[in-house]
């Protein structure tokens, strides 16, 4: 008889586990506690045991109920304290996202490395005068540099400006020296466009003026902008190059960031990818922006954000970014 | 720019030491970029000079002959259809196996007779484009030789991009590519071979009237020229290099051109009467050796013969002057114009030529004797009973001597951070021509006449030839101090990035970029006709944007093709008063229903941004932009008492554009306005011990009755315990309209009496009563 209320409380207990409903429960309790009840027939029985099993059997009886009915007790109140709900909690969620330009976050990003190095964040027109797209950096009417860059000009005798260089003139005549300024930019050159080629593209000018700065200052400089863009380490090189208002003038190579510089169809197995031109400031520009280029020195640096953007992406066509079509540009998260 | 690396050879002594195929990594590190190397002659094999030995024509055949040709050891029964096939030719035989452009060459029958190789005209043997016939070799050719061995058919061909050579005139010649070679090399520049010419004849007539446009004029004439066939090794040369072969005279000057930068030009000298340099007159008309007639302007030089043009300076040539067969004296032309003339006639004329693009750079007018001289001594090469009849003519007005620039020693140290001896400095620069004098704390240096006209200056170009030498991947890198200060931030930046990003965040909107200019089809769809400033020399597309909001409307039809509601921005520049100005616009597109909600949803942009980015209120007051905005449904948006921008609704042409039927909200802000309003100190506000009391009135009203009415009504109720009141729900039927309205009542010194708020309620329900309203209760 002992085991058969041991049994009988296991089987209880057990059962009430599997219940979550107040009425469940409460049928549950009935069951094993109600008049009915088996466990009310062994109390009922009781009086027809002998003494000494009476001894035994009545308070462990007694004991059984009481602790039945604390675990139906607590199980109600465990119920009662859930928040009852009558919904489908299981429908999925869609979150309405905006987006921004894939050009606005790749500048943002290469910006923010920029000011951590302690450049200032400048900016510029883009209906530029011919004076600081052109005369002002060094390059006189009928220079042939002037071929490098096909130029939108306009009737009001000003032009769309076709690089962000502008921003090292302005920047010179209004902060002075020493200066350390990065502009990003849109930038216009008039050309037929195709998958690589758009009229409107984006730069980011970077240039450091102070007593002393060297060659050596301009590889630190571009070798940690560009390890922090790509997040890995990539080793630059320099290779003459020719800028009217840089002089030296380089054209920077970056370690191929598809092989790391073993060589692969990306680089034509050169291991290197032409990354942008830089160079130490003309002595003639520093002067025509009020700075002695006896007392200092610079260099200046423009590179593409556009192919930036459209490496980091893997945007195959330039056109997209201008499109202004959200399907395309909606796929570009907010950090 | 081709390179043929045969050819450098021949300039650099010991030249057998160079590694051609490796050096041009070094060569792009050092001076210029080299775009590819090709090495030619690995598709011929087994090709030797042989003798047609007998010779009949195909039974069948009109064109095949069937020919017996011996190297020597054996002769080949070969059928070959070329025309000039004779006996006694001696010619090009590719053997049995044999390969010629990468074909094998294999015996074979053809039509009907055996055929044991192939006689090779110029082009099958990839040295040329002539297949007129098979090649003809001289006929003191010895036969049975390996035709590589005896032609420069192995060659390495270098191709440097043309643009990275535009600062430097000297490497427009592979004497100039030979010269760095050399110098990165350290190897010795052979100087170049040169008639001397005795000059005691007459002088030629020449005359330039503009010095200033013609540097240097030199004119030679010689005779008695009975050989104008060019030597199948400089054929193959100039083939090589890119150029075609005409006839010895002509190849003569392009091969000066191609050795030295320095263009030439060979009259037939029947026809010159006396030289002159001078500006064309305006409109005159001239046809060039290409047979286009050209218009001229009066800024174009030109070199005219007697009273007639004979040649566009620097340019091209005409007709009149050119080389026939049986021209047998010529005279040679070798002059320097001015870089930017020939710049702007060769752009106006639409005529780049291989002159023209080497002219532009600032050529060395100290070239121009010298490549008269050598090409003197090429010509009498094959013609050695040639007769020069003139002076080397030599008109000059202002020759160009070399240039003296001084480098101080702690400038090289401040720009490279690098300490050169003296020995280095003066090795580097004397390798590529230049002459160092060693002071105490600088070098005075004499740059050579070649680098002297525009690329090397001063003090800077100096140091960028002795570290491009020393090789710019020895420099080490060195930290940047940053001591520098940060100028004060220029802030533009940061806000335009701040607004984007709420605006993309808090009400999902997408940001785009569109052009500068405004699309044709959408001003003329819209019949709009806009001024403004234009781009030159566009008809289409040209106009600069005044309205960014209407500039977007083609982004916005584009988009709706593929969905039904749209909202975009952008921040950008546009053109007012000929000024730049920064933009803010938010375009809002919804089906025409939704117009409502699309017009609240706007003015709830704009008010949140300056709440939450500025911690403004805004206000609206009626007003628009352009006529294509709906008059009734466009505010004003005023801050701080000052318009910074609107918020508009498209008509319906701009609608019908669309070609849908949506509703259109725009938002434009002056975004220059936006960054220069200070942005509301957020002050703390003690917040009161004493509760406030709510109190919420339903202000009945007439169906047409506006809440800028009502406001005008209870703007001017005053009672010092009000704290706050606003409008919390609206109700309209088809008879009136309903407008709870709350008001907070408090005070910052005790808690209010019952008398009080009841002597507000009795207030208020008079003057709105006075205002013929109701109130419900
Ligand atoms: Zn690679």
């Amino acid at each position: 008889m002992k085991e058969k209320v041991f049994d009988l409380k296991n089987k209880a207990l057990e059962e009430l586990k599997t219940l979550s409903k107040e009425a469940d429960v409460l049928n549950c309790k009935a069951k094993y506690l109600g008049k009915k009840s088996e466990l009310n027939e062994f109390l009922g029985s009781l009086k027809e045991l002998a003494v000494d099993e009476k001894k035994i059997m009545g308070p462990l009886l007694n004991q059984t109920k009481k602790e039945l009915e604390e675990a139906f007790s607590h199980k109600l109140e465990e119920i009662n304290n859930q928040i009852s709900y009558d919904f489908d909690e299981t429908l999925p969620i869609y979150v309405e996202t905006g987006s921004m330009h894939p050009i606005t976050l790749v500048t943002k990003e290469m910006t923010d490395i920029m000011k951590k190095m302690g450049f200032t964040v400048v900016s510029g027109p883009e209906m530029e005068e011919e004076y600081y797209n052109f005369e002002a950096l060094n390059i006189p009417k009928d220079h042939p540099a002037r071929d490098m860059q096909d130029t939108y000009y306009l009737s009001n005798g000003k032009l769309l400006r076709t690089h962000t260089s502008p921003n090292q003139v302005r920047a010179m005549q209004k902060y002075g020296a020493p200066l350390k300024v990065c502009a990003p930019g849109r930038v216009f050159r008039n050309e037929d466009m195709d998958a690589n080629h758009d009229t409107t593209f984006f730069q980011i000018e970077g240039m450091v003026i102070d007593k002393g700065i060297s060659i050596s200052n301009l590889i630190y400089v571009m070798r940690s902008l560009l390890s922090e863009t790509f997040k890995k380490d990539v080793k630059v090189r320099l290779r003459p190059g020719f800028f009217p208002f840089t002089e030296p003038s380089f054209e920077l190579d970056c370690s191929c960031l598809i092989c790391g510089g073993k060589g692969c169809p990306t680089c034509k197995n050169s291991g290197w990818l032409e990354f942008c031109g830089c160079g130490m400031v003309h002595p003639n520009v520093l002067r025509e922006s009020g700075i002695d280029p006896e007392e200092y020195t610079g260099f200046a640096f423009g590179f593409g954000v556009t192919r930036i953007a459209m490496m980091k992406y893997k945007i195959s066509d330039i056109r997209v970014l201008n499109s202004g079509d959200v399907r395309s540009l909606q796929e570009f998260e907010i950090e | 720019m081709l390179i043929s690396c045969n050819r450098l050879k021949k300039y650099i002594k010991n030249a057998s030491d160079i590694d051609f195929l490796t050096i041009w990594d070094d060569f792009t590190l050092r001076v210029a970029e080299v775009e590819g190397v090709t090495v030619k002659g690995n598709d011929m094999d087994n090709v030797v000079t042989a003798k047609i030995v007998a010779c009949e024509k195909h039974p069948e055949s009109e064109k095949l002959s069937l020919l017996k040709v011996s190297d020597g050891e054996k002769e080949y029964n070969i059928v070959c259809g070329a025309p000039n096939v004779r006996v006694g030719l001696i010619g090009a035989l590719v053997r049995d196996g044999g390969m010629v452009s990468g074909f094998k060459i294999k015996t074979r029958k053809l039509a009907g007779y055996p055929s044991e190789g192939m006689m090779c005209a110029v082009d099958e043997l990839g040295i040329g484009t002539d297949h007129e016939g098979i090649l003809e070799l001289p006929s003191d050719t010895p036969i049975g030789v390996d035709f590589k061995k005896m032609y420069p058919v192995e060659d390495i061909i270098v191709e440097i991009d043309n643009k990275s050579l535009t600062n430097r005139p000297d490497l427009w010649g592979h004497y100039g590519i030979a010269r760095e070679v050399c110098a990165i090399t350290n190897h010795e520049l052979l100087p170049l071979e040169l008639l001397e010419l005795s000059n005691d004849k007459k002088d030629l007539e020449i005359k330039i009237h503009n010095p200033e446009l013609c540097k240097r004029y030199c004119g030679l004439k010689i005779e008695n020229l009975q050989n104008n066939k060019t030597p199948l090794d400089m054929q193959i040369f100039l083939y090589y290099a890119g150029m075609r072969s005409i006839n010895l005279f002509v190849d003569l000057t392009n091969y000066l051109m191609l050795e030295l930068g320095q263009p030439m030009h060979a009259f037939d000298a029947r026809v010159v009467k006396s030289i002159e340099v001078k500006l064309a007159k305006e409109k005159d008309t001239y046809t060039t050796l290409d047979g286009v007639e050209r218009v001229l302007s009066k800024d174009t030089l030109m070199i005219t013969n007697g009273d007639e043009y004979f040649g566009i300076a620097g340019v091209m040539g005409g007709l009149d002057s050119e080389i026939l067969p049986d021209t047998n004296s010529i005279f040679l032309e070798s002059a320097c114009f001015d870089a930017g003339s020939i710049r702007k006639s060769a752009v106006r004329l639409g005529l780049r030529t291989e002159a023209s693009a080497r002219y532009e750079k600032s050529l060395d007018p100290n070239m121009c004797d010298v490549a008269i001289k050598r090409l003197a001594y090429l010509l009498k090469q094959e013609n050695p009973d040639m007769e020069i009849v003139s002076n080397l003519t030599d008109v000059y007005p202002n020759p160009l001597t070399e240039k003296i620039v001084v480098l101080k020693k702690d400038k090289l140290q401040t720009y490279t951070a690098i300490h050169f001896s003296d020995d280095q400095v003066v090795a580097s620069l004397e390798s590529l021509g230049f002459k160092v004098k060693v002071l105490e704390d600088a070098y005075k240096i004499i740059v050579p006449t070649y680098r002297a006209t525009k690329d090397v200056s001063m003090d800077a170009d100096i140091i960028e030839e002795i570290v491009r030498l020393y090789g710019y991947e020895n420099i080490k890198e060195i930290p940047l101090k940053l001591e520098l200060t940060g100028k004060e931030e220029d802030t533009i930046w940061n806000k335009e990035y701040d607004v984007k990003k709420y605006l993309a965040t808090r009400y999902s909107l997408n940001e785009v970029h569109s052009y500068l200019w405004y699309d044709s089809s959408l001003l003329k769809a819209c019949h709009l006709e806009k001024t403004g400033v234009t781009l030159l020399g566009k008809n289409e597309n040209n106009l600069l944007r005044d309205d960014l909001s209407l500039s977007l409307l083609p982004v916005v039809k584009n988009n709706l093709k593929n969905v039904d509601k749209l909202g975009i921005f952008e921040i950008g520049t546009v053109i007012v008063d000929n000024e730049n100005k920064r933009r803010l616009s938010i375009l809002l597109a919804d089906d025409e229903s939704k117009m409502m909600n699309l017009y609240y949803q706007a003015k709830e942009i704009v008010v949140s941004l300056f709440k939450s980015l500025k911690h403004i209120q805004v206000d609206f007051k009626k007003g628009k932009m352009f006529s294509y905005y709906n008059e009734n449904l466009s505010n004003e948006i005023i801050v701080n008492k000052k318009a910074i921008g609107y918020v508009h609704v498209f008509n319906g042409e701009c609608v019908r554009y669309i070609g849908k039927k949506k509703a259109m909200v725009a938002i434009e802000i002056d975004f220059d306005k936006y960054v220069d309003e200070d942005a509301n100190e957020i002050l703390y506000e003690n917040i009161s011990k004493y509760p406030n009391v709510t109190l919420d009135y339903t202000i009945l009203t007439s169906k047409d009755f506006k809440y800028d009415e009502l406001l005008k009504i209870l703007k001017p109720f005053n009672n010092k315990y009000v704290k706050e009141y606003r409008l919390v729900g609206t109700y309209e039927d088809k008879e009136v309209k309903k407008y709870t309205m709350r008001y907070i009542l408090g005070s910052e010194e005790k808690t209010l009496e019952t008398k009080e708020i009841d002597k507000f309620k009795e207030k208020f329900m008079e003057h709105v009563a006075k205002n013929g309203l109701d109130i419900l209760s």
